[in-house]
């Protein structure tokens, strides 16, 4: 890479459409990560209107309650770039729909809440698009270490990020700075992938 | 035939000898088993899990062969 220009890297990134599967405290966060990076184009995917419980570690503000996570980020990343290439699908993806979402983009962050949804997601995307790059987050409940956080390719395109094994079922509270550190993770898990550098 | 076995996080520690470790464990298997009738014979939880064999994809139905690496990921919740 060392030939690369920062040029080069740059409109690397700007020319690139990642999709985001989930808005939440992982989605947002990443999302937010790579519009100041400069990837180009962000897909937006969540159901879900913005409520006060959020705010806690998700990239929301007290005024956007209410509103379509959607629309709140979009409204949030166009203040950071204004120019970011934004499509929002507020629904719930699932088996059926999520491979309707898959052409066009480079690389795929799941950042959905439910164990049931990230092996659907992970399932869905390995199955429809192999070669498509996927960041997956499993392990970032409670108040453990942030170094325990940490990214795992474990298939050729699937990456993990998180310590694996901490979980909100077992009644673990979700902190910012854990679930930022895991957004920030699949964030630039994701960029090094469009980079071209494959390894975590 | 010999499949290798992967079990990842809180799975590894059904793997047969009990180690735990995300390190894979040949498995000698009758032709035919299917990734299901492995799953069953470990007693692994019926809970999500993401399956793999070479890296790839795979339902719970595929029937494994000579060689294979089957491997188990199990996603927590959170996000």
């Amino acid at each position: 890479m060392a030939d690369v220009t920062d040029a080069e890297l740059r409109s690397r990134l700007h020319a690139s459409r990642v999709l985001i599967i989930g808005c939440g405290g992982l989605g947002s966060n990443a999302a937010e990560m790579l519009v100041r990076s400069g990837v180009g184009h962000l897909v937006l995917v969540d159901s879900d209107v913005v409520d006060e419980t959020n705010l806690n570690r998700q990239f929301y503000f007290r005024d956007q309650i209410g509103m379509p996570k959607t629309e709140a980020l979009a409204d949030n990343l166009r203040r950071i770039r204004p120019g970011v290439g934004l499509m929002l699908v507020q629904e719930r993806v699932d088996a059926r729909t999520l491979p309707d979402l898959l052409p066009g983009v480079d690389a795929v962050i799941e950042a959905v809440d439910t164990a049931e949804g990230k092996a659907m997601v992970i399932s869905t995307c390995m199955e429809a698009r192999p070669g498509l790059p996927l960041v997956s987050a499993s392990g970032l409940a409670g108040h453990g270490s942030c170094n325990a956080i940490v990214t795992d390719r474990i298939a050729e395109n699937l990456y993990i990020v998180g310590d694996l094994r901490s979980d909100i079922r077992d009644g673990l509270p979700l902190f910012a700075s854990r679930v930022m550190a895991a957004a920030a993770a699949e964030a630039h898990a994701v960029t090094r992938v469009l980079l071209g550098d494959p390894e975590p | 035939m010999r499949v290798e076995v992967v079990l990842f996080a809180h799975l590894s520690s059904f793997q047969p000898d009990g180690l735990g470790g995300r390190h894979s464990r040949t498995f000698d298997l009758e032709d035919g088993t299917t990734i299901a009738g492995v799953i069953a014979s470990l007693s692994l939880p019926d809970e999500p899990r993401v399956i793999f064999v070479n890296g790839r994809h795979a339902p719970e139905s595929q029937v494994l062969h000579e060689g294979d690496r089957l491997a188990i990921f199990p996603p927590v919740a959170g996000g």
